[in-house]
């Protein structure tokens, strides 16, 4: 019986010792591994060593394998850009095993920093610029470009760098640069009597009352993607107290407790409760919407420029759809030229990745060669000098690079421009300012209490 | 004398090397526990004190994180609560009696065809419920969706909606499929428990004149009161911690109308890296589950008793 006993507890502390045995293996384990993968799991504050470390053992020629994440899933606009450019980088470099995988717009923001949270962030990643790469970049997360950014420094205006610039160094690639565009479908406004997009405010709720008169619904909004409601909004605020008080509320430097911003947000709701919004949109993500505009429910989306190209591509469609910049309402301090966007969508490489210095170059390399194509589709303006023949560019695209040439100021997206917390109290915000459960007043105070 | 205190002493001997070999026994499973159940609590306690963003060291703030979850207004954690507590309120008075009406059908006699309904009603269970939601959605859509199409057809069009975009019907549209997909889970849980009653116990009261509706109100039910207590508390915690259908659904719209808890949390975590305020909804989740297990559990024993 003392022998069962004995063998019993014996047994025991064996399961129990191996239990801890488990624990302890893992880290000399690490140790243990090639110098790649020890890059891989070292504390931020070591990962450019690290890095560099291994950079120096590898020479631009030794196979190497790559990996990206963006968000030009099939239905993205930049879709074909991305596929066009993978397959010229795969081409001219094939010591460099690339593989990508694309993700959607909302879900990415999610991967994306779960992945820098847990440190398994892909070599090369797509970001948005500002507030949201400077999180990661504040968190040392990200690998400085300034040493292979002087390889393409002709090329790419360093004006185009500077929402991607913390403390003077250079962290991303930027690919395209958007602004926010009052896309129209002409056949809607003809059957309500235009022939263009109205020029003053006054005008162009003349044309949203015609429209509805028609039984038309002036503009589609996706209430899924709060992002969505911010193209109408902050247009409407823009052109209501200026792009200089936007941006410096923005940017932090002025408080968001504003009359003007307050009496803006009321302009906006009252289109929302005048009946100009197509009520289910509210339940529908942009894909939605977007296809909706372009089977002729609407009359009006307003949207990010990168859509031209799904635009230029449908060519029934495309006929239809004129692209503009919407109305001045307060001329005292807003003026036409006065836009939403800016060089926002770009590329990074992780600072924990073992090829680093080669990912740079690849990224630029990469990001140039997107910016050609997404250009040459229609999805954005060229964040780099352009090259070759680009007479193929969509009218649509044109037309946005027109209206491009004439601004004067820029206040990048809202949710862009600011911290992620903030951002998203902001998106909270905006929701319920479209859902009219907040009026001007409540929103600017509730801002001005929320965002520190 | 010399011998009652030797055997109390090898009593006692024995009584040590038992304990010991028990511990000895539940250390693993012990160490298990509180490696994955108890350590991360208590990280997520002492998380939720700080201001953290996952990436950088955090900085203590006490309870200011508590305070604002109630004071911020960007973040509905009241309205997400009341959501949760209004899917729990359906999931045990709607959901529980319709699977413990179905349990006691199909427990009273064994037909081939009993299998079949099993079958069936568990079938929702086994779907992914990223299926269901994207099912359901389909089935909402205010243009081509089949139950604005079946209103029109019954010549009900005056109550067609646009299901998830509405503030009155959109927290409506989350709790049908939720009560959908888990009757048949339910169901099985109190079938399992209904087929276990002794067929004697039935035939007795038979014998004595009850009908099968008295057979199960007086005889079954009492029997089964502790798996309906257990299907209690699945429904009631589960509706607290409910996510995956809200999320495919509505999102937390519109306007943050349908916002749980858990939604909250995901946004908290990776949209805004508040990881300490993250931690601060868990805490508060933890709590709610267990005050809500542990009422649940007292209202029973206070009705046995």
């Amino acid at each position: 019986m003392k022998i069962k006993r004995l063998a019993s507890i014996v047994m025991a502390g064996v399961m129990t010792l191996s239990l801890a045995a488990c624990g302890q293996q893992t880290a000399p384990a690490d140790t243990a591994t090639p110098a790649t993968d020890a890059a891989t799991e070292a504390p931020a504050a070591e990962q450019p060593a690290a890095s560099d470390a291994t950079v120096a053992e590898t020479s631009s020629d030794e196979p190497i394998s790559l990996n990206m994440w963006c968000i030009a899933t099939e239905s993205d606009s930049n879709r074909h850009a991305y596929e066009a450019a993978i397959a010229d980088m795969q081409a001219a470099h094939p010591e460099v095993t690339f593989t990508w995988e694309a993700f959607e717009n909302q879900s990415y923001k999610t991967k994306i920093k779960a992945a820098v949270s847990a440190n398994e962030m892909p070599d090369i990643f797509f970001t948005w610029s500002c507030a949201f790469l400077g999180d990661f970049v504040a968190a040392d997360k990200v690998y400085c470009l300034d040493d292979a950014y002087q390889n393409y420094k002709d090329e790419l205006p360093e004006s185009m760098l500077g929402n991607t610039t913390y403390d003077g160094k250079h962290y991303g690639v930027p690919t395209t640069m958007n602004i926010v565009g009052l896309f129209a479908n002409m056949d809607l406004l003809a059957e309500a009597g235009y022939t263009e997009i109205p020029g003053t405010y006054d005008e162009f709720i003349e044309c949203c009352d015609a429209l509805k008169a028609k039984g038309i619904i002036p503009f589609g909004c996706a209430g899924k993607e709060t992002w969505c409601v911010t193209e109408y909004l902050e247009s409407v605020i823009e052109k209501s107290v200026g792009a200089d008080a936007l941006n410096d509320i923005f940017l932090g430097r002025a408080t968001w407790d504003n009359q003007g911003v307050a009496d803006a947000v009321d302009t906006f709701q009252s289109l929302v409760t005048n009946g100009y919004f197509d009520p289910s949109g509210a339940g529908l993500t942009n894909d939605e919407v977007k296809n909706n505009f372009m089977a002729g429910k609407y009359a009006f989306y307003m949207n990010g420029t990168w859509n031209c190209a799904d635009f230029a591509a449908n060519e029934e469609f495309f006929p239809k759809v004129k692209v503009g910049e919407f109305p001045v309402i307060n001329a005292d301090q807003a003026s036409l030229g006065q836009l939403i966007g800016g060089p926002s969508d770009t590329l990074a490489v992780a600072a924990s990745s073992p090829n680093a210095e080669r990912a740079a170059d690849y990224a630029f390399e990469l990001g140039k060669l997107i910016c050609h194509y997404g250009y040459l589709d229609g999805c954005g303006l060229p964040a780099w000098t352009p090259y070759g023949d680009t007479s193929s560019v969509n009218e649509l695209t044109q037309t946005v690079s027109e209206i491009v040439s004439k601004a004067d100021k820029f206040v990048l997206f809202g949710d862009t421009a600011m911290s992620a917390d903030s951002a998203n109290t902001y998106l909270s915000y905006v929701d319920q300012v479209y859902g009219c459960q907040l009026d001007g007043k409540q929103f600017i105070e509730g801002l001005a209490k929320d965002i520190q | 004398m010399n011998d009652d205190k030797r055997k109390k002493k090898e009593k006692k001997k024995a009584d040590i090397a038992r304990g010991l070999t028990i511990f000895v026994f539940l250390l693993p499973g012990l160490l298990l526990f509180v490696g994955i159940l108890i350590a991360p609590i208590a990280v997520s306690i002492d998380r939720s004190l700080y201001d953290w963003n996952g990436f950088s060291p955090g900085t203590f703030i006490g309870f200011n994180n508590y305070v604002e979850l109630f004071t911020n207004g960007s973040i509905k954690f009241m309205t997400s609560l009341k959501n949760a507590l209004i899917l729990a309120f359906f999931s045990v008075f709607v959901q529980l009696p319709l699977a413990l009406l179905l349990a006691l059908l199909l427990g009273r006699a064994e037909t081939r065809l009993n299998r079949a309904y099993l079958s069936i009603f568990f079938m929702p269970v086994l779907i992914s419920t990223v299926v269901i939601g994207q099912l359901w959605l389909k089935i909402y859509n205010p243009d081509y969706g089949v139950l604005n199409r079946f209103l029109d057809a019954v010549n009900l069009g005056q109550l067609k909606h646009i299901w998830v975009a509405d503030p009155k019907t959109a927290l409506g549209s989350i709790l049908v499929p939720t009560i959908w997909q888990y009757v048949g889970y339910h169901m099985l849980l109190m079938y399992a428990g209904v087929k276990g009653v002794d067929i004697d116990l039935r035939e007795a009261a038979m014998l004595d004149g009850a009908t099968k509706w008295q057979v199960d109100r007086y005889v079954v039910i009492p029997i089964i009161k502790p798996i309906i207590r257990v299907s209690v508390i699945f429904a009631v915690t589960g509706s607290l911690k409910t996510y995956d259908l809200v999320r495919i659904i509505t999102e937390g719209g519109p306007f943050q109308m349908t916002e749980v808890p858990s939604t909250i949390l995901e946004n908290m975590l990776f949209l805004r890296n508040r990881y300490g305020m993250g931690s601060t909804i868990s805490v508060m989740l933890i709590l709610l589950c267990f005050a809500f297990a542990l009422l649940i559990t007292a209202a029973f024993r206070e009705k046995d008793e």
